[in-house]
C-alpha cells in the first residue's frame, strides 16, 4: 500500500465514522455536544483562513457570527425569507464588513490588528445592545431575538430532531475544510504564507500581500457568518452578549492555536481536544468549585504554548508519519533509514 | 453647566485611574512588543492584595502603597521569568510572537478564575479612613480618594518617565525597546530586561490596585473593565508611550463621564469604541506613537 492510498483510506474511514456516528450516539444531549464540537471546528477552520494562513491574530470573529445570525433571523422574522437565503445574504454582508475592517488594519503590525479586531467586535456588540430597532428592522437590544417554531421543514431550517443539524454542520465543515485544502495548495496560499511571515520580503518579490490578505479575510468572514445562521436555527434564540461576546472570539483563537494555526487539521484537532474538555469539566467541576474548569483551560493553553508553540498538529503528524512509514514500508522521505 | 463641570472633574480623576492601568501595559508593550492580556488580572491581583492587607491589618490605604507594589513587582518578575520567557525563547526569531499573547491570555484565565475559586464572585469593598471624605472646590465636590488617586497616577507617570531617562536600568529598557538585537550585542541581557519590564508593569498595576481600593469595589473579573479600556488607551496614546498612556486615560475618562450627562451610559461605551476606530483609521500611531511599531 502506498502512502497516498493510506492517506485516502484513513480519510474515508474518518468521514464514514463522522457520518455514521449518529447511529451509535442517539441521546440528544450527546448529539448536541457533537454538533457544537463540529460547530466550533467549522468556526475555527473559517477563522484559520485569515488567522492561520495570513499570519495575523483576529480576536473579534464573533462579530461575524453575529452578523450572520442577525441578518438571516431578521429577514426570516420580518420578511419571511428562508434562513437559507438569509444565510447567504449574511455571509456576503460579513465579507464586505471584513474587507472594510481589513483595508486600514492589514497595514499595521500584529498587535494593532489584534486590538483593532477586539475593539471593532466589542463596539458593534455594545451598539447592538443599545439599539431596539434600526429603521424598520427590529433588533431588540440586549434581549436578543427569539425564532418561533414554525412547521419544521428544510426550507424553514427547522427540524424536530437534532439529526439534520448534525449533518448540516458536518457538510459545512467538510466544505470549508476542502476549501482550506485547495487554498493551501494554491498560489494564494503560498502568497499568504510568504506575506504572513515576511510581508516586506514578499512584497519585494512582487506579491500583493494586502490583496491576498483581504481575499482571505473576506472568505473567512463569509464562512464565519454562515455559522451564525446555523447557530440561530439550532438554538432558536440568541442575544448579543452570548453570541457576539469576546468569549466566543477568544475560544475560536484558542482552539486554532492549540490545534495548530495555519494547518488544515489543526482546527479539527483543537476542537476535538478542547470542546469535550470544556463540556465535561464544566458539567462535573463547576458545581464543586466555580472557575476550576477555566483554570484548567488556561493551564492547558499555557502548557501547550510552552511545549508545543506550533500546536498539537505538528507532533501528531510526526507520529503519523512514523507509523505510515512502518505500514507502507517506504523509506524516509529524505532517503535516510528511519 | 455645573453638572458638566462636575462630570469633567470626575472624568479626569477616573481617567487618571485608567491611565495608571494603561501605564503598565504600555511599558510592557514598549519593551517586549507584546500586548499583555493578563494586565487586567494583574490589576485584580493588586486590588485583592490591597483589599486583604487593609482588611486584615487595618492599615491606612496609602501605607499599602509601600507594601503591595514591591510584592507585585516580584510576582510579575517571576511570572515573566517562569511562564512567558520560555515561549519567547522558543520563538526567538519572530518580532512579535503571537503565541506570547495567547500565553498571557492563559494567565488571565488562570488568575481570574483562581480568584473566583478562592474569594467567590461577590463584589467587595473595604471601608478605609478616607473612603467617603471629600473637599469643596468652589461649588464642586471633589472626592479625596479619587483626587489623591489622580495625584499618585501623575506622580507615577512622571516617576516612570524619569526612571526611563535617568537610570541605567531605564536606559537598558529603552535600548531593548528600540532594537533588541543591538541591545543584546551591547551586553544587555534581553530576558532580564523583560523580567524587569514585566515586574515594573505589574508593580504599577499594584499601585493602581492600592489607589482604587478606597473607592472602588473588587471582584474576580474586575480587570476586564480596565483591560479593554487600557487597550484602547494605549493605542490612542501610542503603544509604548508613557505620556500617551496618561493622556489617553484622561481622554477616555472625560468622554465616559461627560457624554453620560447627555445620553444613556451604555451608549458612551459605544462612543469610546467609535472614537478609537476613527483614530486608528486616521492616525494609527496615536498621539505619541512610534511609527515602526505599527
Amino acid at each position: 500500500m502506498s502512502r497516498k492510498q493510506l492517506d485516502a483510506t484513513l480519510m474515508t474511514v474518518a468521514a464514514l465514522v463522522a457520518f455514521g456516528l449518529p447511529l451509535v450516539v442517539t441521546s440528544p444531549t450527546y448529539l448536541q455536544i457533537l454538533i457544537l464540537l463540529f460547530f466550533y471546528a467549522y468556526l475555527t477552520t473559517s477563522w484559520n483562513l485569515v488567522g492561520g494562513f495570513a499570519g495575523v491574530l483576529p480576536l473579534g470573529h464573533s462579530v461575524f457570527v453575529g452578523i450572520g445570525a442577525y441578518t438571516s433571523t431578521i429577514l426570516t422574522l420580518q420578511y419571511g425569507v428562508s434562513p437559507w437565503i438569509g444565510m447567504l445574504v449574511g455571509g456576503v454582508l460579513a465579507a464586505l464588513v471584513g474587507v472594510v475592517i481589513g483595508l486600514p488594519t492589514f497595514r499595521m503590525r500584529g498587535a494593532y490588528f489584534c486590538l483593532c479586531t477586539i475593539a471593532f467586535a466589542e463596539g458593534i456588540r455594545v451598539m447592538v445592545e443599545n439599539i431596539d430597532s434600526l429603521g424598520p428592522l427590529k433588533v431588540n437590544g440586549p434581549r436578543g431575538l427569539l425564532i418561533p417554531l414554525k412547521d419544521p421543514s428544510f426550507w424553514h431550517y427547522q427540524f424536530m430532531s437534532k439529526l439534520p443539524y448534525y449533518y448540516i454542520i458536518l457538510v459545512m465543515l467538510l466544505i470549508v475544510l476542502t476549501l482550506t485544502w485547495f487554498i493551501s495548495r494554491s498560489k494564494i496560499g503560498y502568497y499568504l504564507a510568504a506575506g504572513g511571515e515576511e510581508p516586506e520580503a514578499a512584497a519585494a518579490l512582487g506579491v500583493n500581500v494586502a490583496n491576498c490578505k483581504l481575499l482571505s479575510m473576506a472568505l473567512s468572514c463569509f464562512f464565519t457568518a454562515l455559522a451564525g445562521t446555523f447557530y440561530a436555527q439550532l438554538m432558536l434564540y440568541f442575544y448579543p452578549k452570548g453570541l457576539m461576546g469576546l468569549d466566543l472570539s477568544f475560544e475560536i483563537a484558542f482552539i486554532a492555536l492549540i490545534g495548530g494555526r495555519g494547518t488544515i487539521a489543526g482546527p479539527v484537532i483543537g476542537a476535538l481536544v478542547l470542546r469535550p474538555l470544556n463540556e465535561f469539566t464544566r458539567i462535573y467541576l463547576s458545581d464543586m468549585l466555580p472557575g476550576l474548569h477555566l483554570v484548567i483551560f488556561g493551564l492547558i493553553l499555557i502548557l501547550v504554548m510552552l511545549y508545543k508553540p506550533q500546536g498539537l498538529t505538528a507532533p501528531l503528524s510526526a507520529v503519523y508519519d512514523k507509523l505510515a512509514r512502518k505500514i507502507t514500508r517506504e523509506p524516509n522521505a529524505k532517503g535516510v533509514a528511519a | 453647566m455645573t453638572a458638566v463641570i462636575q462630570a469633567t472633574l470626575n472624568g479626569i480623576m477616573m481617567g487618571a485611574m485608567y491611565g495608571l492601568t494603561a501605564l503598565g501595559l504600555t511599558l510592557i508593550f514598549g519593551v517586549m512588543k507584546v500586548v499583555n492580556f493578563a494586565h487586567g488580572s494583574l490589576l485584580m491581583v493588586g486590588m485583592f492584595s490591597a483589599y486583604w492587607l487593609i482588611k486584615l491589618t487595618g492599615i491606612h490605604p496609602y501605607l499599602a502603597l509601600l507594601i503591595v507594589p514591591p510584592i507585585l513587582y516580584f510576582f510579575g518578575y517571576y511570572l515573566q521569568d517562569l511562564v512567558i520567557k520560555p515561549v519567547f525563547r522558543a520563538e526567538r526569531q519572530v518580532r512579535e510572537p503571537l503565541t506570547v499573547i495567547i500565553v498571557t491570555t492563559g494567565v488571565w484565565y488562570v488568575l481570574d478564575n483562581l480568584a473566583l475559586m478562592l474569594f467567590g464572585a461577590e463584589y467587595r469593598t473595604v471601608r478605609t479612613a478616607i473612603s467617603n471624605k471629600s473637599f469643596a472646590l468652589g461649588s464642586f465636590i471633589v472626592s479625596i480618594p479619587k483626587f489623591s488617586g489622580f495625584v499618585i497616577a501623575v506622580a507615577t507617570a512622571v516617576g516612570l518617565a524619569l526612571f526611563m531617562r535617568k537610570t541605567k536600568i531605564g536606559m537598558a529598557l529603552r535600548a531593548t525597546s528600540l532594537d533588541r538585537e543591538a541591545a543584546n550585542l551591547m551586553g544587555i541581557d534581553q530576558y532580564k530586561v523583560y523580567n524587569i519590564a514585566f515586574g515594573l508593569g505589574t508593580a504599577i498595576a499594584g499601585i493602581a490596585g492600592c489607589v482604587l481600593i478606597p473607592f472602588y469595589y473588587v471582584y474576580p473579573s474586575v480587570g476586564v473593565v480596565f483591560d479593554i479600556r487600557a487597550f484602547i488607551i494605549v493605542v490612542l496614546g501610542g503603544l509604548g508611550s508613557i505620556p500617551g498612556a496618561l493622556l489617553g486615560g484622561l481622554v477616555i475618562g472625560l468622554i465616559e463621564s461627560v457624554f453620560s450627562q447627555f445620553m444613556a451610559s451604555t451608549w458612551t461605551e459605544a462612543i469610546i469604541y467609535a472614537i478609537f476606530l476613527i483614530i486608528l483609521f486616521v492616525k494609527p500611531s496615536g498621539f505619541f506613537g512610534n511609527k515602526q511599531d505599527w
